[in-house]
């Protein structure tokens, strides 16, 4: 494949120089987390202007993470939905398992430039938080992981590996106990430890510069699906892009470098949940009574009600049960360039049965959101056009939730048999 | 009319003593008890009362306040009751009250109504942390409380910059509040060891008095702000103290650790 030497590029959808995307955005952060969000800002401009980054983080995505990951035909699944061709780009072959790789490197590799010696961060469905303890282990650095109460508790597995490999990882008790009380609890710590301490953000959210830094990182997911396409399958380029969105990291990242063309159509997948009638059984916060907000350092849609206070959410995915949403894609929302869908919890087993069976690739239950609206949308195209999954994370981590859903009696046998030992 | 915090600034410097400002968390542990409890607060002498209106994710308080506005938000306290009873307060109290809080509540009902039902409420100035000066173009909320007679406190910390705290400086009006140590609220008790270094080093930017918070827990920490600051803001710790006595004593305990101070 062609070498991507400069991941860093510009859309008409990028921010201004204070991180606004048209009024989103910002940076809505108490006066003491001021002065570390501008030396982090100036330091990523710097990193960004230096060659040698680029390089460092390249070499890393290539040799350490296993980058380029696949952009694979899906045969099997294209022939059975019988409609456009399916491609999937399978950020699931990432080191630690999903796309959250991307930006932990880009971020540790920052964080070293910047002499700082403990990476914080938040962490829902454990994703990004094994990704951010690997890179702290792999960079010598101190780590402490926050994690809402409620993921703690489901997603076990991603705790005890995390714990493996050296990090700290703390339970969240307040709020809801879920992704934004995490996030809330990072914050919270960096504005006693911003010293010392690196918040390694794990989505496209948060005050500025992170929507606009992260954004960036993911970016090689759409650049490598762009040289792919062409060199492996000499497809110019695609018609439509499908991403699981939750604050919306793996969904900017493979989009990015196809915003410019308006042809190329880009469908993000929110999480419908138990539906998305009611507040509280879902974590679909662009489909009804959008509403605006600023919480957590950063102006967007969040789910809340008539007196701003933030939600619960659900969803049968940890990554995707997220009250609020990236800014840019706020901004691409209210600008019709992204169309934003969703599939409930039903659809999402539904489908990572489907494609475990027939394509022998095991999702992660957020990315089994963008499968599930694929397989409604691929049957309605003629056989011509080209349907890009972004699979943003393997399943794994998700084995007693789908066991559970799939309410496996052999599965049960064995934990109970676990159990007595 | 005068805004009631600068009569009462006015008081404590003719009087030569620290002012105190006190926080409540309206609807904590009842609308009736935080009612009872600023009424308290006001009879034993303070000089300032923080309303904070309860929010979702209240990200610079630390774990007694933050249990403070679940607790609230659980017994179902809306916008309208921390209106109604900065209305009901306002007329009976001398001293001036002050809504804290975060920024989407105010967002949501929209900045300038908010200011204009703040004002017609009697509430005196607005303390939310995390609207900083770069959002102003966009929000207009300093535009919009100086319109209506509301001090927008700045909140400054020991990581602020030269650059930040003559920014603030510009547009800082009443008092300047000086968070006491890099941290949450209530997080840890105790002065910073730096602080009457940053306090001196506050003093060249801002020619207006200056209230120091987060930590303050007994007298010894007042002594010792004592012409160095000209107000202490006792937050967590009458929280702390009110929330560790039973029932029915509690009300009395808040009376003794002020009056002690």
């Amino acid at each position: 494949m062609k070498k991507i030497k400069n991941i860093f590029i510009k859309t008409q959808y990028d921010s201004d120089k204070q991180g606004h995307f048209n009024g989103l955005g910002g940076r809505y952060v108490p006066e003491m987390l001021i002065p570390a969000l501008e030396e982090l800002e100036k330091a990523y401009n710097q990193a960004k202007k230096d060659p040698q980054f680029s390089d460092d983080l390249m070499d890393l995505f290539n040799n350490y993470a296993g980058r380029p990951t696949p952009l694979y035909f899906a045969k099997n699944l294209t022939e059975k939905l019988k409609g456009a061709k399916i491609y999937i780009k399978n950020e699931g072959l990432n080191h630690t398992g999903a796309h959250k790789m991307n930006h932990s490197l880009g971020q540790a590799l920052l964080a070293k430039r910047m002499g700082k010696k403990r990476l914080i961060a938040e962490t829902g469905a454990g994703q990004h938080g094994l990704a951010t303890a690997t890179v702290a282990a792999k960079f010598g650095l101190k780590c402490t992981i926050f994690m809402g109460k409620v993921d703690y508790e489901r997603q076990r597995p991603n705790v005890f590996w995390m714990e493996q490999l050296g990090a700290q990882v703390v339970p969240v008790l307040h709020g809801t106990q879920r992704l934004k009380d995490a996030v809330t609890a990072t914050l919270q710590d960096w504005i006693t430890n911003v010293d010392d301490s690196y918040y390694l953000l794990g989505s496209v959210l948060g005050p500025h510069p992170y929507p606009s830094m992260v954004r960036d990182f993911q970016t090689i997911v759409g650049l490598e699906v762009k040289n792919q396409l062409q060199e492996i399958y000499g497809i110019d380029k695609p018609d439509y892009i499908i991403a699981c969105v939750g604050g919306g990291s793996n969904a900017i990242g493979i989009f990015n470098p196809f915003l410019d063309d308006a042809k190329i159509k880009l469908i993000g997948v929110e999480a419908g949940g138990k539906g998305i009638q009611k507040i509280g059984n879902h974590a679909a916060r662009l489909q009804k009574n959008q509403k605006l907000g600023v919480v957590e350092g950063y102006k967007s849609y969040f789910i809340q009600d008539s007196d701003g206070q933030i939600q619960n959410t659900h969803s049968i995915s940890a990554g995707l049960d997220y009250s609020g949403i990236g800014p840019q894609h706020g901004r691409l929302f209210q600008k019709d360039r992204v169309e934003y869908k969703y599939a409930t919890d039903k659809e999402v087993i539904k489908a990572f049965k489907l494609l475990a069976k027939s394509e022998g690739i095991i999702p992660a239950l957020e990315s089994a959101h963008a499968v599930a609206y694929a397989i409604k949308l691929a049957p309605k195209l003629s056989k011509n056009k080209t349907v890009v999954i972004n699979l943003s994370g393997r399943g794994d981590k998700d084995i007693f939730i789908v066991a559970e859903a799939l309410k496996d009696k052999k599965w049960q046998d064995f934990l109970e048999s676990k159990v007595k030992k | 009319m005068k805004n009631k915090i600068l009569t009462q600034l006015e008081k404590i410097k003719n009087r030569n003593r620290l002012g105190i400002m006190t926080h409540v968390v309206v609807g904590y542990p009842s609308l009736k008890q935080c009612r009872e409890l600023i009424l308290k607060m006001a009879e034993v002498g303070v000089d300032f009362i923080e309303l904070q209106i309860p929010f979702s994710d209240p990200m610079a308080d630390g774990p007694t306040i933050m249990k403070a506005n679940k607790k609230a938000l659980d017994n179902g306290v809306k916008v309208k009751d921390a209106f109604a009873l900065m209305k009901d307060l306002s007329s009976k109290l001398e001293i001036p009250l002050i809504f804290m809080g975060y920024f989407n509540t105010i967002f949501n009902y929209g900045v300038k109504n908010f200011c204009k039902d703040a004002n017609k409420a009697g509430c005196s100035a607005l303390i939310f942390p995390d609207i900083p000066l770069e959002e102003e173009e966009n929000e207009n909320f300093i535009k919009f409380a100086k319109q209506n007679d509301l001090i927008p406190i700045r909140v400054l910390s020991p990581a602020s910059t030269k650059e930040r705290l003559q920014k603030n400086a510009q547009i800082a009006e009443g008092f300047v509040y000086f968070v006491g140590r890099k941290g949450t609220t209530g997080a840890k008790s105790g002065l910073d060891k730096k602080l009457d270094q940053n306090l001196k080093n506050l003093r060249k930017y801002f020619k207006i008095p200056i209230a120091v918070g987060f930590g303050i827990s007994d007298k010894s920490h007042l002594k010792s702000l004592k012409n160095k600051a000209d107000i202490a803001v006792i937050g967590s710790a009458v929280l702390d103290i009110y929330n560790n006595t039973s029932k029915g004593k509690a009300l009395k305990a808040v009376e003794k650790f002020l009056k002690k101070l």
